[in-house]
């Protein structure tokens, strides 16, 4: 038997299956390059920017004259990087175990478990070091430049890139093996236990990996670094560590500079290498009872007793499309963690926006939250923007097409009635969670009239952005199959990041002002309950003038011709 | 009553699936639709229940063209689809109320109907747990639940007994005749031969997208002088000598 052959075959099947090609329509031809592509694209994007920015951040640090700023860039790299190997490895939660339909085909057949172990995980991490690698193509080399000590020298550089692209993966693998780790040790639970635990350990960690990342404090200096009152907290911040071992490998700065950071060094490669040892065991331990369980127990999440209540949305078909719409978003675990990704990237916009603000106003977190101000208008509108781009996202994922039969036979509405089922959905799983939390943390620190205010503010622009993106929907979300390359959603989200915060800012600053004048304010309510009518009207004409039947296969838009040359 | 199909047709690219396909079902009979793999049986079930569109001919209802109001035909129609495909994060409660909503169905008694559809398919105990935990049996069962959820005029049944136990589809076949003398229209496509001849009173062939076959059982028996519908199904649609291909496997795989 042979079993190099046996992990080959194996190992290409797990890596292409990271990708669900079952989601593409049929113009994609099952081929998921486009969809590769976009991922790589979105990655080599953000490597762009972050090499501008090394560019920016090398040349204050020459300025400074201090090496603060180039330990704090360090670490935002370092921590940036620990971040997003955090979040593929709860996004690849599903695949590190082979899943119900793996082991029922390959358990009759003469494959050795080691085979199946070793090219899950040769997949899993062929994938993530891709991901890293694509992100930092251009960064990995356009910081260690901008950051190395003037008079390095070649051979100084080059000892930094390569201390930079080790340290880089040494912070990678740590909360790839601490995902594995805590997996590993779930997994001895009863199977629908572990399946049940799982979300909400994803959860958590996500919230971790994020809070981590944020609101870590900025230790920048070789006396805060030694301070004795800092050492507890930095004995919890991973990205302290590995900005040590970044120093210490680089070995380009002073003596004073050594002493702090060789302790964080010595930690960074303790925590990893236990980290990697016990991951490895757990894991080892827990596969093979993963596999039997597999088999053996049902692979689903009981059951809650009496079902899962939900209003009425309108007539029954209205109802129905959008219960639909609404259950599928709370129960699939693929098109949620897109959905915390959208939600992420804004808590991260929002953080930075504050702590920003923080510091240049002089002013504590209780002055942000606990005060009537411009700062928290423009946070839960950043807020409702994510959770609404995300949601509308994942609205044009599909879950099972195979499954899409059951609204074709039955009379289900097309029209304005499919798009008004969809409208609901959007805003009850967007924007009514964002201004239910909103009106939760405004009503407690603020007064409540500024606090309905914006609330209502907040509803109006919700409902606004719905109607906008609803225009020429003609679908029941989750059911239609996806074209990569159709839709730019993610695309425009990435490019227009930072005008969409300016123009945000700008808004925020103009309710401030418009709440101070109840005739301003009134002015604003009227604009916009004007504009969100608008909006409506128009899509819903859209819905009626265009044909009533509902899409469910994506198609290449009509100025693209394929010719269909080579045969 | 009658559900007619009138010179239908299906092409896909470089494949005619459905050549010209002509047959009645009437209401009170059940007719069986047979044909071996790949004759377009469940292309015709697809193009009656309109999932895909016929490239010629037309399909009749209560003589209408179905294609004229589509919806309303739909409301009529109860269809068990060949694969047991389902949402299967949803429950089979959840599913069935569901299919009742998109059907515009009265809330009360549609739950009341639901609830005696699940405890007489012995899904009641189950009800809230997802299907993706169902077996194929009980997959079934949802789907032949939603589809006499609305009490249907016609009832297309595409391999309806696939993974259903002894008793349930003992409890199935008993139903289907019994719906056939209220008098619905049942077309009811099946391998199982044996079942198709106790079930149906008549039936259609197809061989390579076109009817071989189209008469009631007795008949065929004596126009072709054969015992079973198994002998004359083989004769009409059957090319391969199935002793002598079984024969031959034997003999590739000892090598």
């Amino acid at each position: 038997m042979n079993t190099q052959l046996q992990f080959r075959v194996l190992y290409r099947q797990f890596l292409f299956r990271l990708m669900d090609v079952e989601w593409l329509s049929a113009s994609a031809r099952g081929d998921a390059s486009g969809l590769l592509g976009q991922f790589g694209s979105l990655l080599i994007f953000g490597s762009v920017g972050l090499s501008w920015a090394a560019i920016a951040v090398g040349d204050e640090a020459r300025r400074a004259a201090t090496v603060a700023p180039v330990w704090a860039a360090e670490r935002f790299m370092v921590s940036l990087t620990m971040l997003v190997v955090g979040v593929f490895a709860l996004l690849n939660w599903d695949s590190t175990f082979p899943d119900r339909a793996d082991v029922l085909v390959l358990a009759p057949l003469p494959v050795r478990g080691r085979a199946l172990l070793a090219a899950k995980i040769a997949a899993a991490a062929s994938a993530l070091g891709l991901t890293v690698a694509a992100l930092n193509s251009l960064a990995g080399f356009a910081w260690p430049m901008a950051l190395a000590p003037a008079g390095s020298g070649l051979v100084g550089t080059l000892r930094f890139v390569a201390a930079f692209w080790i340290t880089l993966v040494a912070a990678g693998a740590f909360p790839y093996c601490a995902v594995l780790g805590v997996q590993a040790a779930a997994a001895q639970l009863p199977r629908r236990w572990y399946l049940r635990a799982s979300s909400v350990l994803q959860i958590a960690a996500f919230i971790v990996f994020l809070g981590v990342t944020l609101f870590q404090p900025s230790l920048n200096t070789a006396a805060a670094l030694g301070a004795p009152e800092n050492q507890r907290t930095l004995s919890w911040l991973p990205s302290y560590w590995f900005t040590g071992l970044l120093s210490e490998l680089s070995g380009a700065f002073s003596a004073e500079a050594h002493a702090v950071m060789a302790p964080l060094a010595w930690r960074a490669v303790l925590s990893l290498a236990a980290a990697i040892l016990v991951a490895g065991g757990a894991f080892l331990l827990s596969y093979f009872r993963t596999l039997r369980k597999i088999v053996e127990e049902p692979d689903v999440v009981p059951g809650s007793r009496g079902g899962i209540w939900l209003p009425r949305f309108g007539n029954s078909p209205q109802t129905a499309l959008t219960q639909f719409a609404i259950r599928t978003l709370l129960r699939s675990r693929q098109h949620r963690a897109i959905l915390a990704f959208y939600l992420g990237a804004g808590f991260a916009i929002v953080a930075v926006y504050l702590d920003g603000a923080r510091d240049m106003m002089h002013l504590t977190w209780m002055d942000i939250v606990g005060r009537v101000n411009g700062l928290m208008l423009v946070a839960t509108l950043l807020i409702l923007c994510a959770s609404w781009l995300g949601t509308r996202t994942v609205f044009s994922l599909p879950l099972d097409l195979r499954a899409n039969w059951l609204f074709r036979v039955t009379p289900a509405p097309g029209g304005a009635a499919s798009l008004a089922a969809a409208r609901r959905a959007l805003l009850a799983l967007s924007v009514f969670p964002v201004v239910a939390a909103s009106a939760a943390l405004l009503l407690w620190f603020w007064p409540w009239k500024p606090a309905a205010e914006h609330l209502l503010i907040l509803g109006l622009l919700g409902s606004l952005l719905t109607d906008i993106s609803l225009r020429g929907f003609r679908k029941i979300p989750f059911t239609c199959s996806y074209l990569p390359g159709k839709s730019k959603v993610h695309m425009v989200f990435w490019f227009g990041i930072v005008p969409a915060v300016m123009v945000i800012h700008k808004l925020g600053g103009l309710e401030q002002r418009a709440m101070a004048s109840p005739r301003n304010y009134w002015e604003i309510i009227l604009i916009l309950g004007a504009g969100a009518l608008a909006a409506r009207m128009v899509t819903n004409m859209s819905a009626n003038r265009s044909q009533p039947e509902i899409q469910y296969e994506e198609s290449a838009s009509d100025e693209l011709i394929l010719l269909g040359l080579n045969g | 009553m009658t559900l007619e199909l009138r010179n239908v047709s299906k092409r896909f690219p470089g494949i005619l699936a459905v050549d010209n396909v002509s047959f009645q079902a009437r209401a009170g009979e059940i007719t069986g639709y047979l044909g071996p793999n790949g004759s377009g049986k469940s292309t015709t079930m697809k193009m009656i229940t309109g999932l895909i569109e016929t490239t010629a001919g037309e399909v009749f209802f209560d003589g209408r063209p179905i294609r004229g109001d589509l919806l309303a035909f739909k409301q009529r129609m109860g269809y068990v689809p060949e694969e047991p495909y389902l949402y299967s994060h949803l429950s089979g409660l959840e599913y069935l109320i569901m299919v009742g909503q998109l059907r515009d169905l009265p809330a009360k008694p549609t739950a009341g109907r639901i609830d005696g559809l699940l405890r007489l398919l012995s899904l009641h105990s189950d009800r809230h747990v997802p299907i993706s935990s169902y077996s194929k049996g009980m997959r079934q069962k949802v789907l032949l639940s939603a589809a006499l959820l609305h009490n249907p005029d016609l009832l297309l049944l595409d391999e309806p007994f696939s993974g259903l136990d002894v008793a349930t589809s003992l409890v199935l076949r008993g139903l289907i005749q019994e719906l056939a003398t209220r008098g619905k229209v049942v077309l009811f496509s099946s391998h199982e031969l044996d079942t198709v001849e106790r079930v149906c009173s008549h039936v259609v062939i197809l061989h390579r997208g076109q009817v071989v076959a189209d008469d009631s059982i007795g008949r065929l028996r004596t126009l072709m002088s054969l015992p079973t519908l198994e002998e004359i199904f083989s004769q009409l649609a059957v090319e391969q000598d199935t002793a002598a291909v079984s024969r031959e496997i034997a003999d590739l795989i000892r090598g």
